[in-house]
């Protein structure tokens, strides 16, 4: 099971995936802590070209982006009136400042820079993979043990919660507004995670049969390659003149 | 004097995303009073029918009738599903409350009934299941075919029309398949049954149809 | 709720990311090689249940138990909790590196806390004391991480005290409903498979 999250041939599916790791948080760092408006638009830049070369389906990052813009809601609904300064536009009755909305731009720049990295270097790696650059670059190795198993279990787990959600509609489960709705939830919480433990523990017992004792090795055949050091050189140069961008 | 028909299915067709037709124009009509005996090979789409029937996957083309009137929406399926007393291959896939009490209480609470109504059914349901004393047990606990009974259980408590079960004697020990049928027969339901036991199908079945090629014979 | 990447200061996200750390040695010490597998199997069902939506009519949310994963790992809450985080970033694609170890602290601060006093209650208290350390628990946990979440927020600048206020208020329905849901699914556990709120033995009937 390799978890090819988006498989293809792009550029970036093709870069060594600790590269791909130090470049995504890299590049969150930068967005997180640009200052000013044109660092965080050169942020952005920068990920919806990392998004191009990755050539990331429109449609469905499109939809992904706007799960991670829910919080921004938060921020338009506040920001614009509490910050002091410069009056604005009158937004719905009450009154903006201008350094209120400025912010709040800045924060929905900075957000989708860094959320459209994620995409374009997650969505163009195997999280297996992923794991295993995690666990050359330093990762504790228990650490990355469970995150693996834990990709495991999900899928398994899903797979069980689907059923489960079928028998639900079967059974004529209409949720709402009172007690056994929170209960049914609570009870499908419960067997997933009994059914879980069992299932982990015989996971265990086949773990031991075969010599386990407490040390995980991973499996990867990562080389740089040309490709990798042009990126590499490229991500720095950007990351620098992003960093710049801030004095201004 | 004319049997009233349950279910009927026209000219279903059915792939799943991305992969060939299971079903491919077929008919069917249940009738009360009848218990129907659906079997063939695997991968025939016998389950892949009964999630149709179920309103839990959507055909391609077709109609399904349940109780003369075609369903085609969630709501049109949930106003039935209660009625269709279902029940899953695995009892493990159905059953998810604490106590075999609760897994039997969980279809009529989900009806909104009154609490000595919802009581009543359980009773009722465990004595006919032979599991008087079970009320406290914990379902996940049970064996097999314990779990199987129960399973039974909770949809009875719904007071379904008819019965459509899953290959309801799979991994079953012999006597729990006696009690099955025993059971099958004190409900005086209709049911329908997809089963490979050609044995059990022999005993308990009206009238019997092999599904092949995505039609039934 | 956990804060998107891009809002907080840079010393907020170090703070968050140094606290973290800490958290997170303590609790895989607690992680002996045995304990993995099924630590795995909790961050994956915390990882399905944050996929789970709770509707309750108009009202619409997902499951967070971070209270019961509190009690169920107590220190080991941190390793979880983070990695069920970062399954969210990598496999749903959300990114959120830099505020991982806010979000992590924020979350599993509260759910170790607690976690380890409700242990302590029952063990010393026994099986009654079950719905009043559930639904603390439960509520409580995510009381506190709305608390934390709104000072990260506020802390990462004055312009910000509206906007963390409101974050830390909209907690306060989802503590109520996960103090409901932790009460039940503990009740199930409890009928079920006991011996998973602690060492087995540890809880008097």
């Amino acid at each position: 099971m390799t978890c090819d999250l988006n498989p293809g041939r792009s550029v970036l599916h093709r870069l060594d995936p600790r590269l791909k790791l130090l470049a995504v948080t890299a590049w969150s760092l930068l967005a997180a802590l640009s200052r000013t408006g044109p660092a965080a638009l050169f942020a952005l830049a920068g990920a919806l070209a990392f998004a191009g070369l990755g050539r990331l389906a429109p449609g469905p990052t499109a939809k992904r982006l706007s799960a991670v813009n829910f919080f921004l809601v938060f921020i338009w609904l506040f920001l614009p009136f509490s910050v002091p300064g410069e009056p604005g536009p009158a937004l719905g009755g009450l009154s903006a400042t201008k350094p209120g909305l400025e912010l709040a731009l800045l924060l929905t720049v900075k957000v989708n820079a860094a959320a459209l990295g994620a995409l374009a270097f997650f969505g163009t790696s195997s999280v297996t993979q992923l794991a295993a650059a995690a666990r050359r670059l330093g990762a504790p190795e228990k650490l990355t043990a469970v995150f693996l198993l834990t990709l495991r279990y999900f899928h398994v787990l899903s797979l069980e919660y689907a059923r489960l959600r079928q028998a639900l509609k079967v059974r004529a489960f209409r949720p709402g507004l009172n007690l056994h709705t929170l209960r049914t939830y609570a009870n499908l919480v419960g067997i997933l995670l009994v059914r879980g433990v069992d299932r982990a523990e015989r996971v265990h017992a086949a773990m031991l049969c075969r010599g386990y004792t407490g040390r995980f090795w991973f499996h990867d055949h990562f080389r740089f390659t040309g490709l990798d050091w042009l990126g590499a050189v490229l991500l720095a140069i950007l990351l620098s003149g992003g960093a710049a961008l801030n004095a201004f | 004097m004319p049997s009233e028909t349950l279910i009927s299915l026209r000219d279903l067709t059915f792939a799943y995303p991305g992969g060939p037709p299971v079903l491919k124009g077929l008919n069917l009509d249940f009738r009360a009073g009848e218990t129907l005996g659906l079997s063939g090979a695997n991968g025939a789409g016998k389950s892949t029918l009964l999630f149709l029937i179920m309103g839990l996957a959507k055909p391609q083309g077709g109609t399904v009738e349940i109780f003369g009137r075609p369903r085609r929406t969630e709501r049109d399926f949930q106003e039935v599903r209660p009625s269709l007393g279902f029940v899953f291959q695995d009892a493990n896939d159905q059953l998810f409350c604490p106590t075999v009490a609760d897994d039997l209480a969980f279809g009529p609470l989900n009806l909104g009934l009154e609490h000595e109504e919802i009581h009543r059914r359980v009773a009722e349901a465990l004595d006919m299941l032979g599991l008087a004393g079970f009320e406290r047990r914990v379902t996940y606990d049970l064996s097999g075919g314990e779990k199987k009974l129960v399973a039974i259980g909770a949809a009875l408590t719904l007071h379904p029309r008819l019965l459509i079960l899953d290959e309801p004697t799979a991994a079953l020990d012999p006597g729990t398949v006696s009690r099955l049928e025993d059971i099958l027969a004190a409900s005086g339901l209709p049911a329908l049954i997809v089963s490979h036991d050609q044995d059990f199908l022999a005993r308990v079945a009206t009238r019997r149809l092999t599904m092949a090629d995505g039609f039934l014979f | 709720m956990h804060i998107s990447e891009g809002v907080l200061s840079g010393p907020i996200l170090a703070g968050g990311a140094i606290l973290a750390l800490g958290g997170l040695a303590r609790g895989l010490r607690e992680l002996r090689a045995d304990d993995l597998p099924r630590a795995a199997l909790l961050a994956a069902v915390f990882f399905t249940a944050s996929l789970i939506h709770v509707s309750m009519g108009f009202f619409s949310a997902h499951l967070l138990l971070n209270g019961l994963l509190g009690l169920l790992l107590g220190w080991a809450a941190f390793p979880v909790i983070f990695i069920g985080l970062l399954l969210q970033g990598v496999l749903l694609q959300y990114g959120g590196l830099t505020v991982l170890g806010v979000n992590t602290f924020n979350m599993a601060g509260p759910a170790a806390a607690f976690g380890l006093a409700g242990r302590a209650a029952l063990a010393r208290f026994g099986w009654r004391a079950a719905p009043a350390v559930s639904l603390l628990a439960g509520g409580g946990t995510i009381l506190f991480s709305g608390v934390l979440t709104a000072l990260s927020l506020g802390l990462s600048g004055q312009e910000f005290a509206a906007a963390a206020a409101a974050l830390g208020l909209a907690h306060l329905p989802v503590a109520a409903i996960e103090a409901l849901v932790t009460l039940f699914a503990v009740q199930f556990l409890r009928q079920v498979r006991p011996g998973l709120l602690g060492r087995t033995g540890d809880v008097r009937p």
